[in-house]
C-alpha cells in the first residue's frame, strides 16, 4: 500500500473501533552515513526504512503502537490493538482534542528538493574535510557525515492530511595535533548548497593547532568566552527544559517561572521550526498543526513553555505547535546575536578562559538547574585581552540559571551546531560570560 | 541468501543479521498514566568487506528483492570507502558460535496485562507519596517507566557463524524530587533492569523499593549537613562502584576508542595499545566484565559477530588486564576477538561494547570497611557524574552520604564531591567488600548514537586519603 492509502486505511480502523482521536503517521528515510577516523573511512552505512506509528486516544485514555511491518493484515491487528489498549488503560489526567484541521502550511517546506547522495560524492565531501584540517596542520581526523531524505505523511481524526519531504546532511569532525591538543567543528545543512565541509575541517584543524603543548589549567571563576558548540549544548538544554513535560515532571529548571526575569536582557531563544532552508526547519508537528516560531526566552525574561495539545490544555494555555505525541520538544532553537566579535569578547577579558567544545552534561538537580560539564578539545587563557596559553584538565560546575544571568555579550556571527552532544539544531553565537565556576582534578 | 550474494560480487567478509525488537512500554508522571506504548523494531542488517573498505546497512522492508538492492548497495558503499582506506580491515580469528540461546521466562510478559502493570506502578506512586508525606516533605515532580522488550535475533557470517537468540528483557527507571519549603529540592534517578520475565519485577518489591527511596530522599533534603572540602578516607556503595567501573574501566579499555575510532563522537582514552600490564591501582583492584551472568541486563553467549563470550578481566591486581575486541580490533592487536560486538538494532552496525561490568568482590563485610575508618565519608549513592573523553577527569557527587567517625556512622551530608582522576582512584583503594549488587543504565556510544542495556556493579569498596569537595 502506498503511504497516503495506509493512513488513510488505519485511521478508518481507529475510528470504527471508537478511537475519540487518532493520528497516523508513516515515515520513509533514506540514510547514508560516513564514519572516518585516522584520516580514513572507517564504516559507510546505509539505511531504508519505512513505519508506521498510530496514535488513538478514547479520551484521556492513550495508548499508541509501533509498527515495522506495513503490510495490511499487520495494520489492521496494530490498530486495533491500538484502540483495545487505549479503552482498557487507566484515564490520564487531562483531555484534549486533536487540533481542528484543516491547516494551512507554508507549501514551499513541504516539499523540500531531494538530497543526490551519490557515494561518490559523500566520500568526496569526507575527503574534503579531512584534507583541509591536514592543510592547517592537524595529524588526524575523525568523524562522521550523514546524509539523509526522509517523508513524513500524517493524517489525524481533526481532518489533517500533509505529508513533507525533507533533507539534510550533517558533519561532525574532531582533528588532532596529539592526543592532548585537539579542535572540533561542524556543519549541518538542508542542502548540499549550503553545506560547507572543508570550513569545518579546517576550523577543527585551527583549533587543534592552536590547542599544541596544552598545560594543567587552575580551578577557579573566571570570566568565560563560551563558543558556539559550547553555548548550543546550554541553549539546547534550557530548550528541553521548557518542554512542558519536563516542567511537569520535574524535569526543569524553568518551572514556575513564566514571565520571570530569568536571564540577562541580553539573551534571547526561540524556537523556530519555520526558518527556510534551515535543517532543523519542518511544516507541522506531530498533532499536525503547522509549527511557527515561539519565543522562550526574550530580553531575559521566560515567555513560554513550549506545548502540544494535552500539556496546553493542562497548563491553560494554547498548543505551541511543538507536539510529540507525549513529550513537546523544540525543533530548531535560535539564540539572539549580539553585536560583538569574537576578538571584542576575548579583547574584554582581564582574566578568563575561552572554552571551544565541552561534553558530558549532567545535573545534580534539574529543577534547581545545578550541574556540570567537561570542557573538551581546544581551551585557552585569556589574559589581559589575549590568548595566553592552551589549558586542559577543567570542568564547568555552575548552575544554568546563574550562567544564564551572567551573560555579558554576543557575537553578531553565528554558528548552526548539531551533533553528538546537542541534538537539537541550534543557532548559536560565542558568548561572554561574567563567571563561571571551573573545578579540577584534586589526586 | 545475502551471504551467497554478497560472496559472489567480491566480498571477503560479510554478515546478516535478523533482528526484531518488541517494546511494551508505560509511564506514570506525578501518579497519572501517560500513554502505553507498543512497538515492534523488526528488520535486517548486512555487514560486507570488499577490498579493505567496510560497508553496513540496514532496512525493515524484508522483500527478497530489496534484500538484494541492499546487497547491492552495501557492497558499493565498502568498495567506495576503501578508495581512502589506507589500513585494510580484516576481521580476525575468534571462536565462532553456532547455537540457539533462549532465555526462558517463568512468568512471560503476555501473562501480566498492560492494566496490572499500571496498578502496580500507582501502588509503588501512592507508598513513595505517603512515605514522604509521613516526614513533611512533598514528592511534586516524579515518574516510573516500567519498560518490556523481547529480542529476537538470528545472525550468520561468511565464515560460518550461525546463532539464534531469544532473550526478554524488563526495566524499571524511576525519578523523584522531594521538596520542603524552607529546605528545596533534592532529587534521585535509578534503574533495575534484568534480562528474564516478569518474575524480575515481583522480585524487585516495587512499592517497598519506591517507598524507602522516597523516605531517604525526604530525610536527605531535611537533615543533611553541608560540608567543608578536605582529604577523608570514603567507603563507596555498589552504585557508585558500579559507574566507576564502567566509566573508569569499562570504557577506557574499549579497542576501538584505542584505534582512535570514536575519536569524534563518545572520545578516545588515556590508554594506548602497549597498556597493558600498566599499574593503574592498587593490587586489590579487580574490574571484570562478563556477558554470561544468568539474567544480568547486559547479556549474551554470542556476540553480534557470533563469537562465543566469556569473562574478561579488565584489570586483574591492579594492572590493565585485557581490552574488550571486536573481530576488527582484535586483528589489530593481534589476539582473538572476547565477543565484545554488540548492536542495540537491526539499523545499526555492532561496535565494541561493555555488557555487565563490576568490581569483583573481596572479602571484607561493610562494618569492617567503616570500622576502619576513623574520619571519613560513606557514598551510598550519587546524582551528577562525568568524566572526560579520555576516560580520566570524573566527578560523582554523593546524594545519600553519610560522615563517618571512629569507626561509625554518623549524620547525613549534603553532596559530597569526588572530583578525581582515573588513576588517582583506582590506587587509593585498600578493601573490597564481599557483597556483590547491580544497577541496570543504557550506555551511550556510536553514531547514530546506540544506548545499549548493561550492568554496573561491585561490592562495597573502601579508598584512603581522597580529596573530597563541598558544597559551594
Amino acid at each position: 500500500m502506498k503511504a497516503e492509502d495506509i493512513c488513510e486505511f488505519v485511521l478508518k480502523i481507529c475510528k470504527n473501533e471508537g478511537a475519540s482521536d487518532s493520528v497516523v503517521t508513516v515515515a520513509e528515510i533514506e540514510e547514508t552515513m560516513i564514519r572516518f577516523s585516522n584520516n580514513e573511512i572507517t564504516v559507510s552505512n546505509s539505511l531504508k526504512d519505512a513505519s508506521a506509528y498510530i496514535f488513538v486516544a478514547d479520551r484521556e485514555r492513550k495508548a499508541g503502537v509501533g509498527v515495522a511491518d506495513l503490510s495490511k493484515k499487520t495494520l489492521l491487528t496494530s490498530a486495533r490493538r491500538a484502540v483495545a489498549s487505549a479503552k482498557r488503560a487507566p484515564p490520564g489526567d487531562v483531555y484534549a482534542p486533536l487540533p481542528k484541521g484543516p491547516f494551512q502550511y507554508d507549501q514551499t517546506a513541504l516539499d523540500q528538493p531531494k538530497l543526490e547522495m551519490e557515494q561518490r560524492e559523500l566520500v568526496g565531501f569526507v575527503e574534503s574535510a579531512i584534507d583541509a584540517g591536514l592543510r592547517e596542520g592537524a595529524q588526524r581526523m575523525a568523524g562522521s557525515l550523514i546524509a539523509r531524505n526522509s517523508r513524513v505523511i500524517l493524517r489525524t481524526t481533526g481532518d489533517v492530511i500533509v505529508s513533507a519531504r525533507s533533507s539534510s546532511i550533517e558533519i561532525s569532525v574532531r582533528a588532532f595535533l596529539s592526543s592532548l591538543a585537539s579542535g572540533h567543528s561542524t556543519a549541518i545543512a538542508a542542502s548540499e548548497r549550503d553545506f560547507k565541509p572543508e570550513e569545518v575541517g579546517a576550523e577543527a584543524g585551527r583549533f587543534a593547532k592552536a590547542s599544541a603543548n596544552p598545560v594543567d589549567g587552575e580551578p577557579g571563576v573566571y570570566e568565560a568566552v563560551l563558543g558556539p558548540l559550547v553555548f548550543s549544548d546550554l541553549a539546547c538544554q534550557v530548550g528541553r527544559s521548557a518542554s512542558a513535560f519536563n516542567v511537569d515532571m520535574g524535569l526543569s529548571f524553568l518551572g514556575g517561572k513564566i514571565d520571570q526575569k530569568i536571564a540577562s536582557d541580553k539573551f534571547g531563544l526561540a524556537d523556530d521550526a519555520t526558518l527556510k532552508g534551515s535543517y532543523g526547519a519542518f511544516p507541522f508537528d506531530a498533532e499536525g498543526m503547522p509549527t511557527k516560531r515561539t519565543a522562550i526566552i526574550e530580553n531575559g525574561t521566560l515567555r513560554s513553555y513550549l506545548h502540544n495539545s494535552s500539556t496546553a490544555k493542562k497548563f491553560g494555555t494554547e498548543s505551541t505547535a511543538n507536539a510529540g505525541l507525549m513529550i513537546p520538544h523544540p525543533f530548531n532553537l535560535v539564540v539572539e546575536a549580539g553585536d560583538k566579535t569574537l576578538e571584542d569578547l576575548i579583547g574584554s577579558v582581564d582574566k578568563g578562559v575561552y572554552v571551544t567544545n565541552d561534553w558530558y552534561l549532567r545535573y545534580q538537580n534539574y529543577a534547581t538547574g545545578d550541574f556540570s560539564v567537561i570542557p573538551r578539545d581546544a581551551m585557552f587563557l585569556i589574559k589581559n585581552g589575549q590568548i595566553e596559553k592552551s589549558i586542559r584538565e577543567l570542568r564547568i560546575s555552575d548552575n544554568m540559571l546563574r550562567i544564564l544571568s551572567n551573560v555579558s555579550s554576543l557575537t553578531r556571527e553565528r554558528k548552526w551546531v548539531k551533533w553528538w552532544e546537542v541534538e537539537v539544531p541550534t543557532l548559536s553565537p560565542s558568548v561572554l560570560i561574567d563567571n563561571i565556576n571551573f573545578t579540577k582534578s584534586s589526586m | 541468501m545475502i551471504i551467497d550474494t554478497a560472496s559472489k560480487y567480491g566480498a571477503r567478509y560479510s554478515e546478516a543479521r535478523y533482528q526484531s525488537d518488541t517494546y511494551e512500554s508505560i509511564l506514570l508522571k506525578n501518579g497519572t498514566p501517560e500513554m502505553t506504548t507498543f512497538d515492534v523494531r523488526r528488520g535486517v542488517a548486512i555487514r560486507a568487506l570488499v577490498g579493505g573498505g567496510l560497508g553496513f546497512g540496514a532496512t525493515n522492508i524484508v522483500t527478497k528483492r530489496d534484500l538484494k538492492t541492499l546487497v547491492s548497495r552495501v557492497l558499493r558503499l565498502a568498495k567506495a570507502s576503501s578508495r581512502i582506506v589506507k589500513t585494510p580491515i580484516s576481521m580476525g580469528e575468534a571462536e565462532i558460535g553456532r547455537g540457539n540461546v533462549e532465555v526462558k521466562s517463568r512468568i512471560g510478559f503476555d501473562a501480566v496485562s498492560m492494566e496490572s502493570r499500571i496498578d502496580l506502578l500507582k501502588e509503588a506512586d501512592s507508598a513513595g507519596v505517603e512515605s514522604a508525606e509521613a516526614i513533611g516533605v512533598k514528592l511534586p515532580g516524579r515518574y516510573i517507566s516500567l519498560d518490556t522488550l523481547v529480542t529476537e535475533k538470528l545472525l550468520m557470517t561468511s565464515d560460518g557463524a550461525r546463532v539464534q537468540s531469544t532473550i526478554p528483557k524488563v526495566t524499571v527507571d524511576a525519578f523523584l524530587t522531594a521538596f520542603e519549603p524552607q529546605k528545596g529540592t533534592v532529587q534521585r534517578m535509578f534503574s533495575l533492569g534484568e534480562s528474564s520475565g516478569w518474575e524480575s519485577v515481583e522480585k524487585w518489591n516495587l512499592p517497598e523499593r519506591i517507598k524507602k527511596e522516597a523516605q531517604i530522599l525526604g530525610n536527605i533534603l531535611i537533615a543533611a549537613k553541608p560540608m567543608k572540602g578536605e582529604r577523608l578516607d570514603v567507603v563507596l556503595g555498589p552504585e557508585v562502584v558500579g559507574i566507576i567501573s564502567h566509566e573508569s574501566s569499562g570504557h577506557p579499555g574499549e579497542a576501538d576508542r584505542i584505534l582512535g575510532r570514536e575519536a569524534a563522537q563518545a572520545g578516545e582514552t588515556y590508554l594506548g595499545r602497549d597498556s597493558i600490564g600498566m599499574k593503574v591501582g592498587s593490587d586489590v583492584v579487580n574490574v571484570v566484565e562478563d556477558p554470561t551472568i544468568p539474567r544480568s541486563f547486559g547479556y549474551y553467549l554470542y556476540d553480534d559477530e557470533g563469537v562465543k563470550a566469556r569473562r574478561r578481566y579488565l584489570i586483574k591486581q591492579g594492572r590493565i588486564n585485557e581490552f574488550l575486541h571486536n573481530r576488527e580490533t582484535a586483528h589489530v592487536f593481534g589476539v582473538s576477538s572476547n565477543a565484545s560486538s554488540r548492536s542495540v538494532a537491526y539499523n545499526r552496525e555492532p561496535i565494541v561494547r561493555m555488557a555487565n561490568t563490576f568490581v569483583e568482590p573481596g572479602d571484607h563485610k561493610l562494618e569492617e570497611l567503616i570500622e576502619g575508618i576513623e574520619n571519613g565519608i560513606y557514598v551510598k549513592n550519587f546524582m551528577e557524574w562525568n568524566i572526560d573523553d579520555r576516560r580520566f577527569n570524573q566527578k560523582y557527587v554523593g546524594l545519600e552520604a553519610y560522615r563517618i567517625e571512629k569507626g561509625q556512622l554518623k549524620g547525613l551530608l549534603r553532596n559530597p564531591i569526588i572530583e578525581i582522576t582515573t588513576t588517582g582512584l583506582w590506587s587509593a583503594v585498600d578493601a573490597i567488600g564481599r557483597d556483590l549488587e547491580f544497577s541496570a543504565a543504557s550506555c551511550g556510544k556510536g553514531d547514530p548514537m546506540q544506548g545499549i542495556p548493561v550492568w554496573t556493579g561491585g561490592p562495597h569498596i573502601r579508598l584512603r586519603n581522597v580529596a573530597i569537595g563541598g558544597i559551594s
